[in-house]
């Protein structure tokens, strides 16, 4: 790719739109904090423009510009149907740099919440897999060898975790103790159901060229069975880190004095949506980036696999 | 005493409450540093047989002796290669050879036995390769690594069961000459015991001492025929000279002909008939 190719893009002219739009004249009464705007999507601009520059695929530069372009635009739509033209309701829809504004201001309380619901989430999903997977190799070994584990676990997993939450709050001492134990099952089910069904699907002729080896039975089970197993493991920690993020929110808008879920309950109840709406991208955020730390961590551990 | 002597094995499968049996007194010996083929049509039970040298199958009657003491379950006096899957797919080339070390030579370094892999993937040129993982090889690159994994643990004997089958026929060629040449080493070592199972005639004829010719329902050993032809072999030569052409004919002459005697056998079943006429 040319210089030309690489930054004659719609996505910078965009951003140029997106600027533009701050300066027209305000609709609505309210401080719309244009400044922030500007400095934030200044910055993402400029990184835009560097990642650019190191991207040598042409069609991973597409994609990446694609995502930042989208977020310009609705931005510059976000803008205009507020502050600009006023069309949604002002109480309800705050103006974009107002968001940002009340992000700044709230920084530190925000990320109090999310060290309190990562915690948890940290807590109870690591205990989750720690236990399920030895459990799964187990299960899975002994199922495979004729067994009614499945069908056990099958029963079980299909409980809906969220209906331990009560019987929860009367069994455990306290709201954070009960939000792992819920994370905990949440997560604890997908994982070993993955495990076991890995270990179950693993390749017959796989397990009998580690036998003609003589492998001691340790062997077999971590240096064979569970690698072959991995790819369904990773399915089942990857559903079982979404419901576990499902569960902690829900959570933590019925019972919690902190966290995530109870920031954005907390000020939706006071009718304060600038910071529901805070609240809400924060989530968004913080899911996107365990997502994106857990994919690599994925890659990194199949790389074998085609 | 011979190496390996296989005393009388038979094979009962219970197929939904069907009892059908795969081999039925198969009785043979192989005598040390001999190459051995085994050949037959498939469902003539010559995977069977070698499951139950591999250790991981056990016959209904008879005793497997290697040495003289009856075989129990998988040893690492037998290093094995199959068709498919003898690599660990999540291992690099150098990790599965080393993997294989491992088991066989306890007493050795992390340091040691990744040195000792490094020497046999040179031995089957795959030098260049052994960072690669089994699904960036070709399939030849594949069985070339199954095998310095076998050679590498140095065992007495080695077990190979098809592991040409799915390769094409100039690899497989090519293939078929670097395991006579690692076979039959520079005379400083014992020759290893292999025993060789395929269906092709012309594979059997060039790698083997002997042929041990199996016939299904039930299998058993039909007939074993000496090769005649000195060592090293010369493909090109072999095979454009009389005494190849008509040792070849008399092999497919007894081959087919046990066939035919399948195909005529009153007590034979038409649907597994076809499933070995298309399988092969």
């Amino acid at each position: 790719m040319n210089v030309r190719q690489k930054y004659l893009r719609v996505t910078h002219l965009l951003f140029i739109v997106l600027i533009a739009v701050q300066f027209l004249p305000d609709k609505v009464k309210t401080d719309t904090h244009i400044s922030y705007i500007i400095w934030f999507f200044s910055a993402v601009e400029v990184l835009a423009l560097t990642v650019s520059w190191f991207i040598k695929k042409k069609a991973s530069l597409d994609l990446f510009l694609d995502i930042v372009g989208t977020i310009y635009g609705l931005f510059i739509l976000w803008t205009l149907l507020t502050a600009k033209f006023d069309v949604l309701k002002a109480s309800l829809f705050p103006p974009p740099g107002k968001v940002f504004y009340q992000f700044i201001e709230d920084y530190d309380k925000i990320l109090i919440n999310v060290k309190s619901s990562l915690g948890i989430i940290l807590e109870g999903y690591l205990l989750a897999a720690v236990v399920s997977i030895p459990l799964g190799l187990f299960l899975g070994w002994t199922a495979r060898l004729g067994n009614a584990a499945t069908y056990v676990s099958k029963f079980l997993s299909s409980i809906p975790p969220i209906v331990y939450i009560p019987y929860g709050i009367a069994l455990l001492p306290t709201f954070r103790s009960v939000s792992v134990f819920v994370i905990f099952l949440a997560a604890f089910w997908p994982i070993l159901a993955g495990t076991m069904s890995g270990v179950l699907n693993a390749e017959q002729r796989v397990i009998d060229s580690a036998r003609v080896l003589n492998v001691k039975k340790i062997t077999m089970m971590f240096s064979v069975i569970l690698p072959s197993a991995l790819p369904q493991i990773f399915l089942g920690c990857n559903q079982g880190l979404t419901v576990a993020f499902i569960l902690l929110t829900s959570a933590e808008m019925i019972g919690a004095s902190d966290g995530l879920g109870y920031y954005v309950k907390q000020y939706s109840d006071f009718g304060d949506y600038t910071r529901t709406i805070v609240g809400i991208f924060v989530i968004g955020i913080v899911v996107v980036f365990i997502s994106f730390l857990f994919n690599r961590l994925q890659r990194y551990l199949l790389r074998w696999k085609k | 005493m011979s190496k390996i002597e296989v005393q009388n094995i038979t094979v009962d499968y219970e197929e939904r409450n069907k009892s059908f049996t795969a081999l039925k007194d198969v009785y043979f010996s192989v005598e040390a540093g001999e190459f051995v083929s085994v050949i037959g049509s498939s469902g003539c039970g010559k995977s069977t047989l070698l499951s139950l040298l591999e250790g991981i199958n056990s016959p209904t009657a008879g005793t497997i002796l290697i040495d003289g003491e009856p075989i129990n379950g998988t040893g690492l006096e037998r290093g094995v290669v199959f068709q498919h899957y003898s690599l660990f797919p999540w291992m690099t080339a150098r990790k599965n050879v080393a993997f294989g070390i491992k088991q066989a030579k306890k007493e050795l370094s992390q340091a040691e036995r990744l040195e000792l892999a490094d020497k046999f993937l040179d031995k089957v040129g795959l030098s260049e390769f052994k960072d690669k993982y089994p699904s960036q090889l070709s399939g030849g690159m594949q069985q070339r690594v199954a095998i310095a994994r076998a050679l590498a643990m140095d065992t007495e004997i080695l077990l190979m069961d098809e592991p040409f089958g799915a390769i094409d026929a100039k690899n497989r060629a090519i293939l078929q000459e670097l395991l006579l040449d690692l076979w039959e080493g520079d005379g400083s070592e014992p020759k290893k015991t292999v025993i060789f199972v395929t269906h092709d005639i012309d594979e059997a004829i060039f790698l083997s001492d002997r042929i041990i010719m199996m016939s299904a329902n039930p299998g058993h050993v039909y007939k074993e025929i000496e090769v005649p032809f000195d060592r090293p072999r010369d493909r090109v030569q072999l095979i454009q000279s009389e005494e190849y052409i008509s040792f070849r004919n008399e092999l497919i002459e007894l081959f087919y002909g046990e066939i035919d005697n399948e195909i005529y056998d009153d007590d034979y079943d038409d649907d597994e008939y076809e499933e070995e006429v298309y399988a092969e």
